[in-house]
């Protein structure tokens, strides 16, 4: 028996949560509530429920036309706002490992100019979230992937070793485990591909179809070679069970005994990374209260959960998308190839009063910073109605239950009984607790916006 | 009670503000220093700027410091070399990219230094192992989480970040919080795009008390709380004083070019003129710009496309900034230097560009840099690794211990603590004067400080002629004494115990006869 043993019992509400949390972009109350009582298997089979692919752009066919690069970057914010606008609206966690592939197989728009290529990029994960192996095979001849590491001019004769070194350093093994031998060979066998302006194309003659040494294995190696003696070598394993660790359970520290352990649930199921996160997230293991807060919210993390939590369902895309780029986490465009870092780098002396002015610029119904104004998509002024979300709570009429409640729906840690006082404090705002009448908007309306302000701006709720 | 209050309890509980250890404005030189050339010299020292620029993405070397007599270079480049009567001549074997004529000028004014064929023993052509071994100052093989600069620095501010310098000891203009800046007691620097705006983002909070964190337990929650907190109090605390210094920036005399790095100099130009301590700037372009697979120059001409205009980008602001430092009275104590990850293979690919390679040229410049001059050997073409790369000529360690020990005026001994190895014996003189505080009278030498930093008893082992009488004195950095020792005759040491002395930084004299020298020495706890 391994570390990860399965939890079989029910899950409790903040079990629940932790778990919507984890998994996807939207731990409302309403989601969280349906998954208590159930097990952890039942509630990750509920939360990774199967999408179908979003109206893609209509411009998404058209060709890519290369000696006219004008109108090409106008596609550029209808891209973001498209995608952004899909993961607002789905629940399923099958989305944030969208996010996860776009965090892996890097592109942006920059480089890969035609945003047409990013939509098809951006399906062929939603297609296929889960197989390493294929995902892999399909990524050498992606279009975007071609531009963005230069697929694109490698030829047989003349290899680009852009895409081979980092398929091994950051797509597959990490470093260390390969030689720079390994990337020119590796090189000469990812040539051939072209990208067209609907696509890209496979020409033999363009393929270097001599023989190859990769990791010690020699043949007339191909593509599907590559990835298939990549992912035999066990470092590819443990390098991407560790990836999946640090998203979905904690990225303080590594539990080298849980990594291992997902090494062979990748190995095992030939790189199904769902067998992997299921075996993480169901387990007893990732209910232990030290697992709990241990990740440092991504920006989209942040965005998107605060939007769900308060009931927010329309708002402007172009605010969201916005927020997301003024918090460093702009969709389509990872400041390198390594993609965001994610941890300690979300964080810094600027992005920390960010993320705190712009939590609160929401609870306040107030466009943060330069963002685009803050409304619905139909165009009415957008603020959320704090007294209808507390009013859905249990005990409303109780101050303490209040922050107590609230303090549950938005931080991943219970409060300590000093911050449960100061809360209190804030929630009161010098009235006296039996004068709180959940019925009364003008009364509590303004001090929740008080509580949750304050909630929003302490450290632990940039914690999930 | 208003969010300032949560600093002012935060206070009650250990956060304080101290003057910066090792840094003093020139008032105090003066009033310390009473005419002894050797100590001014020593104080001097301590408030000066350090510039890094890094060229994220690996530059290309062989195309910016150019072999223009080089047949090996013409030939692994047949399509994207820089023809040689294009390139702006350096000696009678190399000429800069023609883009480089801000730096050219430099170079002839004898403020620009280059240091040939930068690398490292084992040279990673990864950029985020090749980043982080530069940021780091590791071997190949080893894995650091902190910085050489937040290491330095963390020197000087021994009980960081409880007790946090007056003014943040380095400054990364950019939203990022690069690796370089961290110690093992965080991030030694803050980092903002614009002043005003970081004033706003930190002020605009609204009148909601604070809430007191969880207990910090030593869970990963927990250490992610103390992290968050510690990165907002200095948020807090130097957002204000940057503006501060911002705001007492008479306007710039300059002007500065409108690009990315142009507008980060003129942030950082501001910010000196207006009087802020800091000791270190970083600045960087945000992405892999330099990563020039394909496409480095433009298909008709070698000397333009996109690695001409960053190379443009760069030299144009660089000498903006100097004149500007110059104009404004502050050229004497700002210097600084470029890096990048690796340089690019020798020979082109078959995109017009050029695939990872190793050693690479790199830049320092300042009004007291030795400049006109190329550190190094020419690259050489006709030995290179099995790879078609450079192969070394000088560790990127021995730069970092020139401006420890040259520019930062750090002793041997404190270079070695932040490099976690002497580099010192190979380190070029880069840099005007060392803090070598030569003066009349006895030949005498401190030889060591150990322990330094130190936080109970230390040896200071002085090298002076036989059977001399002298002594050593600790002041601390207002020139109050603290502790007189003698030093023994025979052995040439003495012994004093610092366990008393609160952490700081300390000055320390030996006085032999009628020589002095001067040195610091860090009390930590």
């Amino acid at each position: 028996m391994g570390v990860l043993e399965t939890r079989t019992s029910a899950l409790t509400y903040v079990e629940a949560a932790h778990l919507a949390r984890r998994v996807t972009f939207h731990p409302t109350r309403q989601r969280i509530l349906s998954l208590v009582g159930k097990t952890p298997m039942e509630a990750l089979n509920i939360l990774l429920e199967p999408v179908s692919q979003p109206t893609p752009p209509t411009w998404w066919q058209d060709p890519a036309v290369f000696v006219d690069f004008s109108d090409a970057a106008r596609k550029w914010p209808e891209l973001q706002r498209w995608w952004v606008g899909h993961v607002l609206t789905t629940t399923s966690g099958i989305e944030k490992m969208v996010a996860f592939w776009h965090n892996h197989f890097t592109s942006d728009y920059i480089t890969v100019y035609f945003a047409q290529f990013l939509v098809r990029q951006n399906r062929m994960f939603r297609e296929n979230p889960w197989l390493f192996t294929n995902l892999s095979e399909s990524i050498v001849g992606d279009p975007a992937m071609l531009i963005y590491l230069n697929g694109n001019q490698s030829v047989k004769g003349n290899p680009n070793e852009n895409f081979a070194r980092e398929w091994f350093e950051l797509f597959s093994m990490g470093v260390g485990n390969y030689s720079e031998q390994d990337i020119v060979e590796a090189s000469r066998a990812f040539t051939g591909w072209r990208v067209t302006t609907t696509g890209s194309s496979f020409s033999p003659q363009l393929f270097d179809a001599g023989e190859k040494t990769i990791l010690g294995q020699t043949g007339t190696w191909g593509a599907n070679d590559v990835i298939r003696i990549t992912l035999q070598h066990p470092a590819t394993a443990q390098f991407m069970a560790r990836k999946i660790y640090r998203t979905f359970a904690a990225t303080d520290t590594d539990d080298n005994a849980v990594v291992a352990e997902l090494a062979d649930k990748l190995v095992a199921s030939n790189f199904n990374v769902r067998t992997a996160v299921a075996a993480l997230v169901t387990s007893e293991w990732f209910y232990s209260t030290d697992i709990r807060g241990a990740l440092i919210k991504s920006p989209l993390d942040l965005i998107i959960g605060l939007l769900s939590t308060l009931n927010i369902s329309s708002i402007e895309r172009r605010y969201v998308v916005d927020s997301l780029r003024g918090l460093t986490q702009e969709p389509f465009y990872p400041p390198t190839v390594e993609g965001w870092k994610g941890h300690h780098a979300w964080i810094t002396s600027s992005t920390f009063p960010l993320r705190q002015r712009w939590a609160e610029a929401l609870i306040a119904g107030r466009q943060f910073g330069t963002a685009a104004s803050l409304k619905t998509e139909a165009g009415a002024n957008l603020k959320s109605d704090l007294a209808a979300l507390v009013r859905t709570l249990p005990d409303a009429n109780d101050p303490s239950a209040v922050v107590r409640n609230v303090a549950e729906l938005l931080l991943p840690l219970p409060l300590t009984q000093e911050q449960q006082t100061v809360l209190l404090e804030i929630l009161l705002a010098g009235a006296l607790d039996y004068e709180w009448n959940i019925e009364d908007d003008g009364f509590v309306t303004p001090r929740l916006g008080f509580l949750f302000t304050a909630i929003v701006r302490m450290p632990e709720f940039q914690l999930m | 009670m208003n969010r300032r209050s949560f600093i002012s309890r935060a206070g009650a509980t250990g956060l304080a503000i101290a003057t910066i250890p090792g840094i003093v404005d020139s008032m105090t030189v003066q009033a310390l220093a009473g005419g002894d050339k050797g100590l001014d010299a020593l104080l001097a020292e301590t408030d000066s700027v350090l510039v890094l620029i890094q060229m994220m993405g690996g530059n290309d070397g062989l195309n910016t410091v150019v072999p223009i007599e080089n047949g090996k270079y013409y030939a692994g480049r047949p399509n994207i070399a820089i023809p040689k009567n294009k390139t702006l001549g350096l000696t009678s074997t190399l000429g800069l990219h023609p883009a480089l004529a801000g730096f050219k000028a430099l170079y002839d004014d004898e403020k620009l230094a280059i240091v040939q064929g930068v690398t490292y023993p084992n040279p990673d052509r990864s950029h985020f192992r090749g980043t982080d071994i530069w940021l780091t100052a590791t071997d190949a093989n080893v894995f650091g989480t902190t910085g050489w600069v937040g290491r330095y620095l963390g020197l000087s501010a021994p009980n960081f970040p409880t007790v946090l310098p007056e003014h943040p000891l380095a400054v990364q203009v950019g939203t990022s919080l690069s690796l370089g800046l961290l110690s093992t007691n965080g991030p030694m620097g803050v980092s903002f795009r614009d002043p005003d705006e970081f004033y706003r983002l930190v002020n605009t909070g609204g009148a909601i008390e604070e809430v007191p964190s969880s207990v910090q337990g030593d869970t990963p929650a927990g250490r992610e709380v103390a992290f968050m907190r510690s990165i907002a109090r200095a948020a807090d605390v130097y957002a204000g004083i940057i503006k501060t210094a911002a705001d007492a920036a008479t306007s710039a005399t300059a002007t500065y070019p409108t690009t990315d790095i142009g507008a980060k100099l003129r942030v950082v130009s501001q910010l000196i003129r207006g009087g802020l301590k800091t000791r270190v700037y970083l600045i960087s372009w945000a992405n892999n710009n330099f990563d020039t697979h394909a496409n480095q120059v433009a298909g008709d001409d070698p000397t333009t496309g996109a690695h001409a205009n960053l190379l443009r980008e760069l030299g144009d602001a660089v000498k903006v900034f100097l004149d500007d430092m110059q104009a404004t009275g502050h050229g004497d104590r700002v210097s600084g230097m470029t890096f990048s990850e690796f340089g690019r293979r020798v020979a082109e690919n078959g995109s017009l560009g050029t695939d990872h390679g190793t050693a690479a040229p790199l830049f320092v410049f300042g009004a007291k840099v030795n400049g006109g001059k190329v550190y190094g050997k020419d690259p050489n073409l006709e030995e290179l690794d099995d790879r078609g790369d450079l192969l070394m000529d000088m560790d990127f360690r021995e730069i970092y211990a020139s401006v420890l020990l040259q520019w930062f005026g750090a002793q041997r001994t404190e270079a070695e603590t932040v490099l976690y190895r002497d580099f010192a014996p190979n380190a070029p003189q880069l840099f005007g004067s060392p803090t070598a505080l030569e003066h009349d009278g006895a030949p005498i030498t401190i030889r060591s400080i150990t322990p330094n930093p130190a936080n109970g008893p230390v040896a200071i082992h002085v090298d002076m002629p036989a059977s001399s009488e002298g002594h050593v004195i600790v002041r601390n950095i207002a020139g109050q004494h603290m502790i007189t020792s003698v030093i023994e005759p025979w052995s040439g040491v003495a012994q004093l115990d610092v366990s008393t002395l609160p952490p700081s930084t300390y000055i320390v004299t030996t006085v032999v006869g009628s020589s002095t020298r001067h040195t610091t020495l860090t009390v930590t706890r």
